[in-house]
This record gives C-alpha cells, sequence and structure tokens, in this order.
C-alpha cells in the first residue's frame, strides 16, 4: 500500500485553510473573524513546514500568528463603540 | 567544559520505554494463560521471540519510537511543570516575604495529616513551604469553572488552551544542557519567538470574550506591551545573530564555552555578556521582564487600578493554568537570556566519576544551567518587588522611544565590532 501522506497532509491542511478564510469572511462577529484570520494564517504557516521551508514557517507563526491578528483585534477594539453583544434586557417579573 | 547528566534524552526514553514494554509484555504472557488469542501480542512485543524469527529490533518498531517521543515529550513537560515551575512559584513567594520581612508560606511535609510527618510535638505551619504551591493547586482543582454571563463561551474557554499551550511549546526546542533536549532545531531560538508571540493572541481574546470591563482593558494594555516589547528583543537577537551566525541553542552555547582573557587565576569567560553586546544584554532583559508581565510592567493586571486585569474571570484551575504559567514563561524567558548571553550550561568541572564504566561528572550542566536561570530569576523577583509599576503612557514611551533605539544601536555596535575585528567570532 503507497499512500502518499504528504498529499493527504496537504489536503487536510488546505480544508482548514479554505473553511477559516470563508469563516473569516462570514463571520458576524469581528473578533472571532480575527481568530479565523488566524488560524487561516497557522494553516498557510504549516503548508510552508510541509514544504520543508522551516524559516518561512517559523516568521509565518512570528508574524502573521503573533502580530497581525493582534492588531486587527486591537483595531477593531479601538475602532467599533460597541464591542459586544448588549446584555438581554430583563423581562419584567 | 562540563559533560550533561543526561547524555541523550531520546536514549534514555528508548530504555525507559523497553522498560515499560517489557512490564506490559509480563503481563500479556500471564494474561495469555487465561485468553489465548493474547499469545501473538505478547509473542510481537518479546525481544526475544523477535529475534528467533529475525524481525526487526523492537527498538526500531514505529509503533516504539513513537511511543518513546511521547515518553520523551512527557519527561519534558513533568521537568518543566512539576518540578520547575512549582519550584520557581515556591523560591518567588519565600523570597518575597524574606524581602517584606515575614516569613511568607510554611505549609510543608510535616503538614501532611497522616502518620510519619503529622507528629505532634512539631508545629504543622512551620515548614519550608514547598507544599503551599500544590495545596493551592488541589484547591483550585476543587473550584468550580465560572463562564460569565454573556461570555462568548468558545473563546473563553479556548483561550487558557491557547496560552498554555503555546507555552509549553517554548519548551520542545528550550535545550536544558547539551543532552537533555526534545528537539535540536537549526532555529530553535526563532522557534522559541515563535512560541512566545502566540501568547498576546490567546491574551487578548481572553480579555475580550469575558465581556468585562476590566479584562477588557487588561488584555488591550497586555497586548500593546507585549507587541511593543517583541520587537526589541528580536532586534537585540538579530545583533547577537552577527556573532554568533547560527540560530541553534546549542551552537551559540558552544561558542560561549572558551575563555576570553586570564586575570591572573580567574578566566574570563566568552559569555556574550561580555562582547559589546552588553548594551543588547540590558535591553532585552527589560524586554523580558515586560513580556512576562512582571512588576514594573504589570499594568495588564494591575491589581490597584484593574481588580486581576486580564485573569479576571476566571475561576478554579483555568486560573491556576492562565496564572502558574506566567512563572513557567519566567522561567523560559530566564532560560533564553542564560543561552543567549550567561553561556547556557557551559562551566567549570572539577572532576568526573567513573561509576561502571560511565562517566558522571560531579557538576553536571544541567546544575550550571539551572544554577543561572533562577539567578536569573532571582534578580528579576526582586527587581519586581522593589519598584512601583509604571504607567501605561510611561511604558510605551520605554518601550518606543528607548528600548527601540537601543536595540537598534545594538545592531549598530554588533556590525561595526565585526567590521573592525574587536570581537572574534567563536
Amino acid at each position: 500500500m503507497d499512500v502518499d501522506w504528504e498529499l493527504i497532509a496537504f489536503l487536510i491542511l488546505s480544508v482548514f485553510e479554505v473553511i477559516g478564510s470563508i469563516l473569516v469572511v462570514v463571520n458576524k462577529r469581528m473578533v472571532r473573524a480575527a481568530f479565523w484570520l488566524a488560524m487561516t494564517l497557522v494553516t498557510i504557516g504549516v503548508i510552508y513546514l510541509l514544504f520543508l521551508s522551516e524559516f518561512v514557517f517559523l516568521i509565518q507563526i512570528l508574524v502573521y500568528a503573533g502580530a497581525v491578528p493582534v492588531l486587527f483585534v486591537f483595531g477593531i477594539m479601538l475602532t467599533r463603540r460597541k464591542i459586544m453583544d448588549e446584555p438581554p434586557t430583563e423581562a419584567a417579573p | 567544559m562540563s559533560a550533561p547528566l543526561v547524555p541523550n534524552l531520546f536514549n534514555v526514553c528508548e530504555v525507559l520505554t523497553l522498560a515499560i514494554v517489557w512490564i506490559v509484555d509480563q503481563i500479556l504472557y500471564g494474561l495469555a494463560s487465561v485468553i489465548p488469542p493474547l499469545t501473538g501480542l505478547a509473542q510481537w512485543f518479546d525481544p526475544a521471540y523477535r529475534d528467533r524469527l529475525h524481525l526487526t529490533p523492537l527498538a526500531s518498531e514505529p509503533l516504539i519510537i513513537v511511543i518513546t517521543w511521547l515518553i520523551a515529550v512527557t519527561v519534558i513537560v513533568i521537568w518543566a511543570t512539576l518540578f520547575n515551575l512549582l519550584t520557581m512559584m515556591w523560591v518567588e513567594r519565600k523570597f518575597y516575604s524574606r524581602l517584606q520581612d515575614r516569613y511568607g508560606i510554611m505549609i510543608s511535609i510535616w503538614s501532611l495529616p497522616f502518620w510519619p510527618f503529622n507528629r505532634t510535638r512539631r508545629p504543622t505551619h512551620r515548614g519550608t513551604g514547598y507544599l503551599q504551591n500544590i495545596a493551592d493547586g488541589v484547591k483550585l482543582l476543587q473550584k468550580e469553572n465560572i463562564t460569565p454571563r454573556n461570555a462568548d463561551s468558545a473563546m473563553f474557554h479556548i483561550s487558557p488552551v491557547l496560552i498554555a499551550s503555546s507555552t509549553l511549546m517554548i519548551f520542545a526546542a528550550l535545550p536544558w544542557s547539551s543532552g537533555f533536549y526534545v528537539a535540536n532545531l537549526d532555529l530553535g531560538i526563532l522557534f522559541i519567538f515563535a512560541a512566545f508571540s502566540l501568547a498576546p493572541l490567546g491574551i487578548l481574546i481572553s480579555g475580550w470574550s469575558a465581556n468585562n470591563k476590566y479584562t477588557l482593558v487588561g488584555g488591550l494594555r497586555a497586548a500593546a506591551m507585549l507587541m511593543a516589547y517583541a520587537i526589541p528583543m528580536i532586534l537585540c537577537v538579530i545583533a547577537l545573530v552577527f556573532y554568533t551566525g547560527s540560530l541553534n541553542p546549542l551552537t551559540i552555547v558552544q561558542q560561549q564555552d572558551r575563555t576570553l582573557v586570564s586575570l591572573g587565576p580567574i578566566g574570563i569567560p566568552a559569555w556574550y555578556i561580555f562582547s559589546p553586546q552588553i548594551l543588547g544584554f540590558i535591553v532585552f532583559s527589560v524586554s523580558m521582564m515586560a513580556e512576562m508581565e512582571r512588576v514594573p510592567f504589570d499594568i495588564p493586571e494591575a491589581e490597584g487600578e484593574l481588580v486581576e486585569g486580564w485573569t479576571t474571570e476566571y475561576s478554579g484551575m483555568r486560573f491556576g493554568l492562565v496564572f502558574g504559567f506566567k512563572w513557567l514563561r519566567m522561567i523560559a524567558g530566564a532560560a533564553l537570556i542564560t543561552i543567549l548571553y550567561l553561556g547556557g550550561w557551559s562551566g567549570p568541572v572539577f572532576t568526573t566519576l567513573y561509576v561502571g564504566g560511565v562517566p558522571v561528572p560531579i557538576v553536571p550542566e544541567e546544575a550550571w544551567f539551572l544554577l543561572k536561570v533562577y539567578l536569573v530569576s532571582l534578580v528579576f523577583i526582586w527587581i519586581s518587588w522593589s519598584v512601583p509599576r509604571v504607567r501605561i503612557d510611561q511604558i510605551l514611551n520605554i518601550g518606543w522611544r528607548k528600548l527601540i533605539p537601543y536595540s537598534l544601536a545594538t545592531i549598530l555596535i554588533a556590525a561595526g565590532s565585526i567590521a573592525w575585528g574587536v570581537w572574534a567570532v567563536g
């Protein structure tokens, strides 16, 4: 049985990446979208690792998983006045 | 040139794995006498039987190799958390208590509620206090895990996992001696920084998702601070790479393991702190203190202003994780400073004993490394319990206006000293 494990790993990672990038676009909550963006970027980094380029992988994790989503979340928090949904007002007894 | 106590972690763990497999094999043979179909499984794990059938030796089976790696990772995790984390918490709590002129924690082995320890003439709260942290951990494990109302539950519960796992990931590449490591990566220092840089996202997410103004402000402050102070750290490492030409921690330590100058009987070792990188060492240490959120830079959890910062809403063991793993990050940061600037595990060796043909160093490399790590940590603890907290604007001023220009200057100094040959590259 000759299984191309690299191809399987690549396909699994691609599925994660595509799902993550779709969720970035369709998510209603901006912070969750930033979180999915981080996941997408980490998956891209792991695909770099699959191509045996460790340096690009580590720089990708360092910059695009550590710094860029944090900047995004920071920007979201600074620009939007209402960050979370308002708590539902309690119904009168 | 000293020698490591653990010459090769993988080989040591392989011996351990084969011993465990042998014990399991004996149990399987015992079961096979009752349940005959298990005989084949027991024979598959039997080295003698494999020899007779000319199969590959057990140690080269993929299953055994995977188990060996798992055991090696477990050994490092247990070593980092159950030994070093507890010891570091004990050292800090005892040391700041002494700085404040009080006894501090005193629950020790004499406080255990069963016989050989619980003696009537011995007071239970008059020990060294090493078991206090274990008692606190057991207490936290018993507490309820409360999710605040209207919190983003999934994100709220995923961020401690993110912080804890990224902190433990540091120890995959962090060597404790020239033999005691899991993975010897060519880009080990970069890997450690990548693992370090994953935590701010978790902190920001946890601060946002708890739906509490204190956690939100704490998370924002943490993100602003950690982002600002990661830059000078990485710039200092860039300056150091001018000298080392490598990002492999083992290579960096090996280059520092020589004598720079001899002042009479005392030889000054060629650590990078004695090179023109002394400025880089100072900048790196200050940035590392900010990365560890220690007191002069602990505005993310300023108790006087924000209740407990971004950890306010966590309860039970999740609070224990996010709170206790700060010490783990402190150990990793002190170890990084030791590897980069203080010569790592290099130290004088006095004599080597031969026990059954195996050389056993009297002061092994691990001891030198731990000594340096704990000394660096003690200096951090000392500073953090002696100085007041700085304000958020002061922190950002220090980070962006002082440390980043200084770290750029270290790059200039490094390039200049290499160009004019002030410091011979090891």
